[in-house]
């Protein structure tokens, strides 16, 4: 199966479950907003997927449900129980179609069948589409949300409203009206109001409203907007909805006919709001409709041949308003006589394109609700007959708290620790009981139970393991919705998304992601015209790429923007105060691009809503660093930036390199590590007050570790010393320790407790012999021994 | 650059961002008898055409955009009156 589909199918599940329960939830509390936008949205994911196969049915059928709910989540029509019975038959039946995908990965054959009868019903309480109506065979009397006229409707001027009005009196169609009053400090939040509104489609009219008195000239303030837009476009709603859906509380979007335009311009007052059951198209599902038109039949047979009366009448007052109800034309025949009811059943047998003799909207909400019930439950049935009970839908994916997998992980370190204890145990018997043979077979358990441990550890670790592109996931959405507002065109480019690394990377790399991006939006790209006066394609591209390189995986954004102006950084970090005057004058190109990274540096000269507070990008390495990464930053004034985390494929285990250091143990992150070097101590040179040794041509400082730690210590010497060699920052430095050992798999713990405020210990690790091993916070250490120095 | 300034003629080019009001303004505000060039300008911002809506300098070339020739255009020459003065007009 295509993975796509196979994934499609998975959320599927998931998805129509979230749809069950939240339906059923809302069948309880119909008011709750959040509950329908939850239904919504679902349905939403469910028919954007669905459109990626050619599953027409499928969309169709999640379309209706999706404008339904959409409907309800407008307020437009409020969720009645008989919507919801239709919403969940359709929802079984998609179960039942996927569960047949699943196997055969097509829908079965009789999927157009089952889905027209719902989708004609879903869109019932929508006014129907015309196919809907034509299949049941009668004119559809379709509920149209027309707004009532608001006021500012006088701007477009009576003549043309009087034609407009004509016009859709013939036509019988209608137009949405929208007014904008945009906020008056809009232009600070990247808006333009114009710009908007010319993306309008379908206008009809648009009329530009000045001010009702301009400023006089000395005192107008050009950023502040003064102009408001009313405009009569075709476009539906739902198109206008989106298009002004970042300054909703700016617009009022009004859906007239022609009677409404008509009460404005004649200032008629508005009719009491329509019922919302008050209009139900007579769009049915055919057999459903034939079903009543016999009962009707039978109705009319009765009344023509004798004369009921009392509860004989009553019974077929009772059918024939179920059956009206099955065909969508509510009837009240409450305490009617005979003439009445017959002149119904005719009225509806005639198929009568206007509504039939009866009262019109005033609905007794109680009898409909009952009589509404048995029809409702016979097309939850035949859905279900679709249902394939034994299906499956997708194939089986565990969901697992991530709890779970982090006590797996845990217990994993433990197994390690313990069977690194087999090791010393192996020489114990050999040294203490003098058994070879003993040792021998302990040693062959020691190297069974590794395997397994190492494998356990790399299979705990590949549950955690996620693609990338978990992270990039959001971007394509907030690059396109950032870069609308800002109003520059931008290309997303996202390269080695399947590159895995451990779920906390992920997680933890989201924020300083998004603020790298935001950042190359922001300040990075610049807006078109720019682009094209620098002979740059209008388009920007922005890249995300991912690469794994070892046990780390670097991601890299890079744009091809204006690039950071390296004098310019200086500057602003010289008057912030960040670097000395001498800093100004030394500073390489690439050391002041690295400036930006500096606490209280923000280059954007406005602060903007998009990032630019001061405290971008020290909040960046931060994470980063805290994460055991690194950041860098590489740009070519004019040419773009290109930013690059380095990160550890997994936090869970860390490789450290463990020395003693004044009869003590400690780890040194392997990372750091670059090498390690013994040197006669005559070697040793010192310059002012620091030891230094020369590798290579090249001056090393070496910081003592004994005494940064404050651990009493005197080196022996004759002895070569030893010296450990990390780099920091870029920098070399050595750590004179007093012997190396081994490189150990350590699981981290960080300090906690008493030892919270122990910076110079990154954490603690258990070792194989029980010992507990301090792990050193390399850079907190240099900082130490600067400062006892 | 969408603005070339002149002592009393602008042309306006391309897209005027909101960069641009600013600089528009000022030389509207300080120009005897401004007149502008919309020939090749594709959109103008909310705050520029405010500004001229403000200021109403004489547009010697119509723009060739679509938008902005017919509803910009006929707000910026004031022949055509009725689409915005007609707010006041009773219902």
């Amino acid at each position: 199966m295509n993975p796509l589909l196979a994934q499609f199918l998975a959320e599927a599940n998931d998805l129509l479950a979230s749809v069950d329960e939240g339906l059923l939830q809302l069948e309880r509390d119909p008011g709750d907003p959040d509950l329908v936008n939850e239904v919504f949205r679902a349905a939403h994911t469910f028919k954007g997927s669905s459109g990626l196969f050619d599953f027409p049915e499928l969309t169709r059928l999640t379309h209706a449900a999706e404008d339904l709910l959409d409907a309800v989540r407008g307020g437009r029509l409020a969720l009645d129980s008989g919507m919801t019975d239709d919403l969940l038959a359709s929802f079984d039946l998609i179960r039942g179609w996927l569960a047949h995908v699943t196997q055969h990965e097509r829908l079965p054959a009789t999927a157009g069948g089952d889905a027209s009868g719902l989708i004609a019903k879903l869109r019932a309480p929508l006014g129907g589409d015309a196919a809907a109506a034509s299949a049941a065979g009668s004119e559809s009397l379709p509920v149209r949300a027309i707004d009532p006229p608001p006021d500012w409707l006088a701007t477009f001027g009576t003549e043309w409203l009087t034609e407009v009005a004509t016009w859709l009196d013939t036509t019988t169609a209608t137009l949405r009206f929208v007014r904008y009053l945009p906020d008056q400090d809009c232009f600070f939040r990247a808006e333009d109001p114009v710009h908007l509104v010319r993306q309008v489609p379908g206008m009809d009219r648009l009329i530009v409203v000045p001010p009702e008195r301009w400023p006089a000239t000395e005192e107008y303030d050009e950023y502040v907007c003064l102009l408001s837009f009313v405009l009569a476009t075709r476009a539906s709603a739902g198109e206008l909805e989106y298009l002004f859906r970042y300054v909703p509380d700016q617009v009022q979007i009004a859906e007239l006919d022609a009677a409404a335009i008509n009460r404005h311009l004649s200032g008629e007052p508005e009719p009491v709001a329509v019922h919302p059951h008050a209009a139900h198209a007579l769009a049915v599902d055919p057999a459903l409709a034939a079903d009543a038109r016999a009962v009707l039949a039978a109705a009319h047979r009765t009344l023509a041949i004798g004369e009921p009366a009392g509860t004989q009448l009553l019974a077929l007052i009772h059918a024939v308003t179920a059956a009206a109800h099955v065909l969508g034309v509510p009837l009240d025949l409450a305490g009617a006589d005979r003439e009445t009811v017959n002149a119904a059943v005719e009225g509806l047998l005639g198929e009568a394109p206007d509504e039939p003799v009866a009262e019109p909207p005033a609905v007794a909400p109680p009898v409909i609700e009952a009589l509404a019930a048995p029809p409702a439950a016979v097309p939850a049935e035949a859905a279900g007959r679709a249902d394939d009970p034994g299906g499956q839908v997708g194939t089986r994916v565990l969901k697992v708290d991530q709890e779970k997998v982090d006590r797996l992980m845990e217990l994993v370190g433990e197994l390690n620790v313990a069977k690194n204890g087999l090791t010393f145990l192996a020489d114990a018997a050999e040294e203490e009981f003098g058994s070879r043979v003993l040792s021998r077979r302990i040693k062959d358990q020691y190297a069974g139970m590794h395997r397994i441990a190492e494998e356990l550890q790399a299979a705990v670790m590949d549950v955690r393991m996620l693609p990338l592109s978990v992270a990039f996931g959001r971007f394509p959405r907030l690059v396109r919705d950032l870069s609308r507002r800002l109003g520059k065109t931008i290309e997303l480019v996202t390269e080695g998304e399947d590159t895995m690394a451990d779920k906390d990377v992920i997680e933890a790399l989201g924020d300083p992601l998004v603020h790298l991006v935001r950042n190359s939006l922001d300040h990075g790209i610049e807006p078109p015209a720019e682009r094209i006066a620098a002979g740059k394609p209008q388009t920007a591209r922005l890249t995300l790429a991912a690469v794994a390189d070892g046990d780390a995986v670097i991601v890299e954004v890079s744009d091809d923007g204006r690039g950071v102006d390296p004098v310019r950084v200086k500057r602003k970090a010289y008057e912030k105060g960040l670097i000395s005057e001498e800093e100004l004058e030394s500073l390489s190109d690439s050391e002041a691009v690295d400036l930006v990274f500096r606490p209280g540096f923000s280059t954007a000269d406005q602060v903007s809503d998009l990032s630019g507070r001061g405290v971008g990008m020290d909040a960046v390495r931060a994470s980063v660093e805290k994460l055991g990464g690194t950041v860098t930053m590489r740009s070519t004034l004019g040419a773009g930036t290109v930013t690059r985390l380095r990160l550890p494929l997994s936090m869970a285990v860390t490789q450290v390199m463990v020395v003693s250091v004044a009869g003590q143990r400690f780890g040194v992150p392997v990372d750091l590590v670059v090498e390690t070097v013994r040197m006669p101590a005559a070697e040793m040179g010192r310059v002012l007050h620091q030891d230094v040794v020369v590798m290579r041509g090249e001056v090393v400082p070496v910081v003592d570790l004994a005494r940064a730690l404050e651990m009493p210590w005197t080196p022996d010497p004759a002895a070569d010393r030893a010296i450990l060699v990390v780099a920091v920052n870029g920098q070399r430095i050595g750590l004179l320790v007093s012997q190396f050992h081994r490189e150990v798999d350590v699981i981290l713990k960080p300090m906690d407790g008493l030892l919270a405020y122990a910076d110079e210990f990154s954490g603690t690790a258990l070792l194989g012999d029980g010992l507990v091993l301090l792990v050193l916070n390399v850079k907190e250490v240099l900082g130490l021994a600067a400062r006892t120095a | 650059m969408p603005l070339e300034l002149h002592d009393d003629s602008a042309t306006l080019i391309g897209v005027v961002t909101v960069d641009e009001v600013e600089q528009l303004t000022a030389w509207l505000r300080g120009s005897q008898r401004p007149r502008v060039s919309l020939r090749r300008c594709n959109h103008l911002h909310t705050g520029a055409l405010q500004a001229l809506l403000l200021f109403r300098p004489k547009v010697s070339a119509a723009p060739k955009d679509a938008f902005l020739a017919a509803q910009v255009l006929p707000l910026l020459t004031g022949s055509s009156g009725p689409a915005s003065r007609q707010g006041t007009e009773p219902p």
